[in-house]
C-alpha cells in the first residue's frame, strides 16, 4: 500500500492532479467536518451560559463556560435510575448475547450432533422472515416480558447473524488442538471454554462492540414495552423529553434550587435539559469509539467476508 | 514499589479535605430571614463526623430532625484508609495484601457516605435544600487512588502462601461473617417524636429491621401496625396534614404507611441463598467433600442474596418495597442500609476464596462423586422425582365470569394434592368473587350454581383419576428405574403418563362450559410434560456410562432451540389474529372469526386503503431516494483511497463512521439544536447569507417541506462513513499488478480510478443493491419515529411506523387485527422480495446473496 502511494505521489506531479488533489482534500475536510460539528455545537451549548444559549448567541465558540447544566440533569428524578438501567443493560445484554451465540456458534461446528443441519437451519432462517409488531408484541406480553427488566436481555440470546459468524470463524481453526483436548477426557464445555474461546476472542470483541453499542442505543422496546414506565434508560428519557417540553419545564422547575440562588447564566431551560442529556447519552459512545474504531471496522470486514 | 511516600500524600489530602466544605444548605426563602442566620452557609465533613445532625440548629428548626447523616460510615473510611496506608509504609516486607483490601473497603465505605449525603440532595424537604461540593468526594477520590497504588504495589509483592486449606477455611470464615452481617440492619425507619403531639406514636413505628426479620414474611405494613396498636390514627386513615410541612406531595406519605416491607419473592429469595450460603460454609470445613460442591453453593447464594438486595436496593420502581424506601428516603423518615449488598460482597468473596482454594489444589477438577455406570440412571431419576412434584403441584386456573360480561368474576386453582384425595377446593364448584360473595346464584337462568356445580363436579372427577393415574404410573416407573430393570417397560409407563398428562391439560383446556368457566393449564403442568419426555429419553440409555455424543450436544443445543422458539417462531402464532376481529382479554377460541376481512378491508375500505396507499407512497419514496443514491459510499471509498496521507484517511475514516454509532434519537436532538428555527445554527447561517427572514423564520423541523430529501439527508450523514468501510476493504484487496500494467500502458489517476477500481468494486455494489431492494419495505421505524411531528406525519409516515402509530402508541387494541394482517403482506413481500433477488443474483452472477 505504502509502496504504491510513493509510485503514485511520485509519477503524477502535474497540475491536474494537484487541482484534484486540492479539491479531494477539501470536500473530505468539508465531510468530516459535518460529521464532527453536531458533537461539538451540542457540547459548547451544554457548557455555555445559558440565557446566551437561549437567544442562540452561541454557534461556533462557548461563552460564560459553566458545567451546572450536568450537575443539574444529574438531580433530575429518574435520572440516575434510568443510567443504572442503561449499564446494566448494556452489560448483561452484551454478555448474555455474545456469550450465548459463542457457545451456540461452538455447537453448531459439531458434526456429530443429532440432526445438525435441521436445527442450525431452523435457527438461521428466522433471519430473514419476522412476524410483525403486533405478533411480537403480543408475545412477549404473552410471556410475561412487559415491565420487565428482562425483556432487555434474554430474548436476545441467539442472533443467528452471530451464530454465522462465530461458526465461520471457529471452522476456520485447525481442529487438531480440540481433537488433542477431547482425548484428555475433557468435555464440550471444558474444550470451549479452555480451548476455543481463547481462539475467537477477535471476533468476540467484535460482537461484544456492536451488541453493546446497540443496547445502548436502543429507545424503542422501552417506549414499547414499558407501558408503566419501569425501567425506562436514558435514550428513551432523551426521547420523552424532545416531546415533552411543558411537563419538562415543570420538571426542571422542580429541581431548580431556591429562585434567589439560581442565576440566568446558569438557570436551567428545557433546551439546556435536552442538550445535556443528549450529551451525556452520547459521551460513554465518544469515550470508547476511538479505542475500538478497529474492531468496528473489523466487524463490517467480517460481515462482507459472508456477504 | 519502593517509594512510599505517596501514599502518605493521598492521606494528607483526604484528611485536609475533611475540613473543607462539604455540604452546602441553602435555607428556603418560606423560613424568613431569621431562621437563615441560624444556618451555616456549609458543613465540613469534619462537622458531620463529629456532630452528626446537630451540627444543624434543631432546636429552632425542629422538622430538621427529619434529616439523616451520619459520620460513622466516612470515618470507618478514613481509618481503613489510614490502615491501609500503615500497611503499606514498612520499608522491606509490608503487608500488601491487607493494605489493598483495607482501601477496597474504605473505597466502599466512603461510597456510603457520599451516597448518604447525595440522597439529601433528593430529598423532599424544603425547607433546607443541600448540595454536595466538590470537597465531600476528595476522600472517596483519595480512597480509589490509595487503592491504584496499593494495587500496583502488589505487583512486586510475593505472593501470599496460602495452601488451598487455608484458603477453603478463609472461605468458611468469610461466609460465617456474611451471615452474621445480615443481623445488622436492613432498614430503618425513624419518625421523630416532633412530628406529632402524641412521642408514643412516632415510637411505635420506629424501628429497624434486619434479613432474618424480613425472612418469615410476617413484617406488618405500617398501616396494620398503627391500627394495631392504636397510634398515629390521624395519619394512618389518610390526614396527612400533619405531615405536609415536610413534603411537597401528600401522595408520597400516604404511601409510606402501606408498605409491606418484604415480599414473597424477595423472602424466598433471600431464604434460598442464606440456606446456600450456609450449606456452602459446612461443605468447605468437610475436608473430604469435593471442592466444587462448596464453590457452586457460594455461587448460588451469590446470585440469589445479590436477586434478591436488588429488590432492596434497587431504588426505582423495582417492586412495591424498592418504591416506599425510596419514599422514605425522600421524606427523611429513614433509610434502607447497605448491609444487604455487603452481605452479598462478602458472599461473594468467600467464593472468590474457595475458587482460589481450588486452583491451589492438586487436583483441580470437578470429581464426581456419582459412579460412572449410575450417572444417567441417576439423572433419569431425579427427572422423574421432578416430573412426580409437578404433578402433585397446582395443574391450572379457572377463572368465572358471567354471560355477557367481559371481565373475569373470580379465579380458583386445581391442585394436583387435592384430586388425589378426591376433595375438590370449594371455591372451583362454588367460586366467590373478591369480595367473598357467590357469583353464581339459584335463579340465573343460564348459569345457576347448580349448574355450575354440576360442570366443574364432573370435570373435577376426570381430573381426579388422571392425576391418580398418572402419578402411579410415573411412581411405579420410578421403582423399576431404581431397581434396574429393563428400559423398555419404563419408557412405556413414562409415555402413558405423558399421554394422561397431556388429557389432563385438554380436561382443563375444554372440559369447562366455555360460555363462563375458562381454564388453563399452570406452568407446572407444562413442566410435567417435557420433564415426562426426557426422563423416559435418559431412561433408555439407563446402562450406558456415558450418553451418546450426538445426544449430549443436542441436549446442549436445546436451551438455545428453546429460545429461538419463543422469540421467533412462537410469535407466528400471532398471525391468527389477523383472520379474526381480536378483541383484548377473550379467550382465542372465543374471538370472532373474520377470514380475510381484515385482508381485504385494506383495499375496499376507501379510508384504509388511502392510508396504506400514502404510506407505501411515503415507504418507498424514501427507501427509492436511498436506493438511488446507494452509490454513495462507493464514490466516497474511491475519493477517499486517492488520498494518499495515510494519518489523514485514518481521519476521516474514524469521524465519518462515528455517526453510524450513535441512535436516532440523539440525531434528532442534533437536528433540533441545529435546526431550530430562530437560534439554530443553520438558521443563522441561512439569515445571515440572507436566505432566511430574521423576522420570519423558516421552521425547519415541524414543517412537511421536502420532508423526504430532509430524512434522506439525515440518513446519508449517519451511514455514509459507515457504508464506505465495506468498499475500502474491497479496494484493499486489489490486486495490485493490475495498477502497474495499467500505469505502464499510460493510464492516468483517473483512468486507473475508472477502469480499475471501479469495476473492482461493482460485485460488491451489485450485491448490497440486491439486498438493499431486498429491505426496501423494511426501513425500520426509528428515524421516522423520531422526526415525526403534527406537521409531517402525512408525508414521514412509512408502513413499520404506520402500524405502531395505529396500534401501541394509540393505545387502543381494536386495529391489532389489521395490523396484523398488515404485518403479514409486508413479510410475504420482502420474503418474495429477497428470493427474487437472490434468484436474480444467481442468475447473473452465479452466486447467492443469501
Amino acid at each position: 500500500m505504502a509502496k504504491k502511494d510513493k509510485q503514485q505521489g511520485h509519477l503524477e506531479q502535474n497540475g491536474g492532479s494537484r487541482l484534484f488533489n486540492i479539491v479531494n482534500y477539501t470536500v473530505f475536510v468539508l465531510i468530516t467536518l459535518a460529521c464532527i460539528f453536531p458533537f461539538y455545537y451540542l457540547f459548547i451549548n451544554t457548557i455555555s451560559d445559558n440565557e446566551l444559549v437561549r437567544l442562540g448567541r452561541i454557534q461556533l465558540f462557548p461563552q460564560g463556560i459553566h458545567f451546572e447544566n450536568y450537575v443539574q440533569v444529574m438531580k433530575i428524578p429518574g435520572i440516575l435510575d434510568a443510567l443504572f438501567v442503561s449499564v446494566a443493560r448494556t452489560v448483561l445484554g452484551t454478555l448474555w448475547t455474545v456469550g450465548g451465540c459463542a457457545f451456540l456458534g461452538y455447537l453448531c461446528t459439531k458434526q456429530e450432533m443429532w440432526l445438525r443441519k435441521v436445527w442450525y437451519r431452523l435457527i438461521i432462517v428466522t433471519m430473514y422472515f419476522s412476524a410483525g409488531l403486533i405478533p411480537w408484541y403480543m408475545n412477549l406480553r404473552m410471556l410475561g416480558f412487559l415491565d420487565n427488566f428482562w425483556v432487555y436481555v434474554i430474548p436476545g440470546l441467539v442472533s443467528p447473524y452471530n451464530v454465522i459468524l462465530v461458526k465461520t470463524f471457529i471452522e476456520a481453526l485447525p481442529g487438531s488442538l480440540e481433537e488433542s483436548a477431547t482425548l484428555d477426557g475433557a468435555g464440550y464445555g471444558r474444550v470451549f471454554i479452555s480451548i476455543i474461546m481463547p481462539l475467537i476472542t477477535p471476533i468476540l470483541a467484535t460482537l461484544c462492540i456492536f451488541s453493546a453499542v446497540g443496547q445502548w442505543n436502543s429507545f424503542t422496546d422501552t417506549m414499547m414495552l414499558m407501558p408503566s414506565g419501569k425501567y425506562y434508560t436514558l435514550q428513551f428519557l432523551l426521547y420523552k423529553y424532545q416531546n415533552e417540553a411543558s411537563s419538562l419545564a415543570a420538571l426542571v422547575r422542580n429541581t431548580q434550587d431556591s429562585s434567589s440562588l439560581a442565576n440566568v447564566a446558569t438557570k436551567q431551560t428545557a433546551l439546556s435539559v435536552r442538550m445535556t442529556v443528549a450529551m451525556v447519552v452520547t459521551l460513554p459512545i465518544l469515550c470508547v469509539y476511538p479505542f475500538f474504531q478497529r474492531y468496528f471496522v473489523k466487524g463490517i470486514m467480517i460481515g462482507a467476508v459472508k456477504g | 514499589m519502593k517509594k512510599k511516600w505517596p501514599v502518605l500524600i493521598v492521606l494528607l489530602v483526604a484528611i485536609v479535605s475533611l475540613f473543607l466544605p462539604a455540604l452546602g444548605l441553602h435555607v428556603h426563602a418560606q423560613l424568613g430571614e431569621e431562621t437563615a442566620a441560624l444556618f451555616p452557609q456549609t458543613l465540613s465533613l469534619w462537622e458531620i463526623i463529629t456532630k452528626g445532625t446537630g451540627a444543624l440548629p434543631t432546636d429552632s428548626v425542629p422538622a430538621l430532625s427529619l434529616v439523616h447523616f451520619g459520620g460513622w460510615m466516612t470515618l470507618a473510611g478514613l481509618v481503613l484508609m489510614a490502615l491501609s496506608a500503615v500497611l503499606t509504609l514498612p520499608e522491606k516486607k509490608g503487608f500488601p495484601q491487607l493494605a489493598f483490601a483495607a482501601s477496597l473497603l474504605s473505597i466502599g465505605c466512603l461510597g456510603g457516605g457520599v451516597a448518604q449525603l447525595m440522597n439529601l440532595q433528593t430529598s423532599l424537604l424544603y425547607t433546607v435544600l443541600f448540595t454536595v461540593k466538590a470537597w465531600a468526594y476528595i476522600p472517596l477520590v483519595a480512597a480509589f487512588v490509595m487503592a491504584l497504588i496499593t494495587g500496583l504495589a502488589l505487583r512486586h509483592a510475593k505472593a501470599l502462601i496460602a495452601d488451598d486449606k487455608v484458603l477453603r477455611r478463609l472461605s468458611a470464615l468469610v461466609a460465617l461473617v456474611a451471615l452474621l452481617v445480615m443481623l445488622l440492619p436492613a432498614y430503618v425507619i425513624q419518625v421523630p417524636s416532633t412530628l406529632t403531639d402524641n412521642p408514643k406514636d412516632a415510637e411505635a413505628i420506629s424501628r429497624s429491621v434486619n434479613l432474618y426479620q424480613l425472612l418469615p414474611g410476617t413484617e406488618p405494613n405500617l398501616y396494620n401496625e398503627g391500627q394495631a396498636k392504636g397510634v398515629y390514627t390521624g395519619i394512618l386513615t389518610g390526614d396527612i396534614l400533619a405531615l405536609e410541612p415536610y413534603s411537597a406531595d401528600g401522595t408520597n406519605i400516604s404511601g409510606i404507611f402501606l408498605i409491606r416491607s418484604s415480599n414473597a419473592a424477595m423472602q424466598t429469595g433471600l431464604l434460598a441463598g442464606m440456606s446456600f450460603l450456609a450449606l456452602s460454609l459446612v461443605l468447605a470445613l468437610i475436608p473430604r467433600v469435593d471442592r466444587w460442591f462448596a464453590v457452586v453453593a457460594g455461587g448460588l447464594s451469590v446470585i440469589l442474596i445479590i436477586a434478591s438486595c436488588f429488590g432492596l436496593l434497587f431504588v426505582g420502581d423495582a417492586d412495591m418495597y424498592a418504591a416506599s424506601s425510596r419514599q422514605l428516603l425522600h421524606l427523611g423518615l429513614g433509610t434502607v442500609t447497605p448491609i444487604p449488598f455487603l452481605a452479598g460482597i462478602l458472599a461473594l468473596f468467600s467464593v472468590v476464596l474457595g475458587t482460589l482454594g481450588i486452583a491451589r489444589a492438586n487436583e483441580p477438577y470437578f470429581v464426581n462423586p456419582i459412579p460412572q455406570g449410575l450417572r444417567i440412571r441417576f439423572v433419569a431419576a431425579a427427572l422423574i422425582l421432578l416430573s412426580l412434584a409437578c404433578i402433585l403441584l397446582p395443574a391450572g386456573t379457572v377463572s368465572y365470569s358471567k354471560p355477557g360480561k367481559s371481565k373475569v368474576q373470580a379465579t380458583a386453582e386445581i391442585r394436583g394434592l387435592d384430586a388425589l384425595t378426591f376433595s375438590t377446593d370449594a371455591k372451583l364448584a362454588d367460586p366467590v368473587d373478591s369480595k367473598g360473595k357467590a357469583v353464581y346464584d339459584e335463579d340465573d337462568a343460564e348459569y345457576s350454581r347448580a349448574a355450575v356445580n354440576a360442570a366443574t363436579a364432573g370435570t373435577s372427577r376426570t381430573l381426579e383419576l388422571l392425576t391418580w393415574g398418572a402419578l402411579l404410573l410415573t411412581l411405579v416407573a420410578l421403582v423399576l428405574l431404581v431397581t434396574k430393570k429393563s428400559p423398555k417397560a419404563i419408557i412405556l409407563l413414562l409415555l402413558l403418563a405423558l399421554a394422561l398428562r397431556l388429557v389432563t391439560w385438554l380436561t382443563i383446556s375444554r372440559g369447562f362450559p366455555k360460555a363462563v368457566i375458562v381454564g388453563s393449564g399452570s406452568l407446572y403442568l407444562y413442566a410435567s410434560l417435557p420433564l415426562l419426555v426426557f426422563s423416559a429419553f435418559f431412561t433408555n440409555f439407563a446402562h450406558l456410562e456415558e450418553l451418546p455424543k450426538k445426544y449430549k450436544l443436542f441436549l446442549m443445543m436445546l436451551p438455545f432451540l428453546v429460545a429461538v422458539f419463543l422469540f421467533s417462531y412462537l410469535p407466528l402464532y400471532g398471525w391468527s389474529y389477523a383472520f379474526y376481529n381480536y378483541k383484548f382479554g377473550i379467550p382465542m377460541d372465543q374471538q370472532e372469526f373474520v377470514g380475510f376481512r381484515w385482508f381485504t378491508e385494506m383495499f375496499t375500505n376507501a379510508a384504509n386503503r388511502d392510508n396504506i396507499v400514502r404510506v407505501l407512497k411515503n415507504t418507498f419514496g424514501m427507501s427509492g431516494l436511498n436506493l438511488l443514491t446507494s452509490w454513495m459510499p462507493m464514490i466516497f471509498a474511491v475519493f477517499l483511497n486517492e488520498i494518499t496521507r495515510t494519518r489523514f484517511k485514518k481521519f476521516v475514516q474514524i469521524f465519518t463512521t462515528l455517526p453510524n454509532f450513535i441512535s436516532w434519537a440523539l440525531v434528532f436532538s442534533f437536528a433540533m439544536c441545529m435546526f431550530a428555527a430562530d437560534t439554530g445554527i443553520f438558521s443563522k447561517f441561512m439569515m445571515s447569507i440572507g436566505l432566511n427572514d430574521p423576522n420570519n423564520p423558516t421552521v425547519w423541523l415541524n414543517s412537511n417541506a421536502h420532508i423526504w430529501l430532509k430524512m434522506w439527508g439525515w440518513s446519508t450523514w449517519k451511514g455514509l462513513g459507515w457504508g464506505a468501510i465495506m468498499y475500502l476493504a474491497a479496494i484493499a484487496g486489489i490486486d495490485q499488478e493490475l495498477y502497474e500494467a495499467a500505469r505502464v500502458d499510460g493510464a492516468n489517476r483517473w483512468a486507473l480510478m475508472r477502469h480499475i477500481t471501479l469495476p473492482s468494486l461493482l460485485p460488491t455494489f451489485f450485491v448490497l443493491l440486491m439486498l438493499s431492494i431486498s429491505n426496501i419495505l423494511n426501513n425500520g421505524m426509528e428515524q421516522y419515529l423520531v422526526f415525526q411531528n403534527p406537521m409531517n406525519r402525512q408525508t414521514i409516515e412509512v408502513l413499520d411506523l404506520y402500524v405502531y402509530n395505529i396500534t401501541i402508541a394509540s393505545k387502543g387494541t381494536s386495529l391489532y387485527s389489521y395490523a396484523t394482517a398488515i404485518g403479514i403482506l409486508k413479510t410475504l413481500v420482502s420474503v418474495t422480495l429477497l428470493f427474487s433477488a437472490n434468484f436474480v443474483s444467481k442468475k447473473l452472477r452465479g452466486e447467492s446473496i443469501m
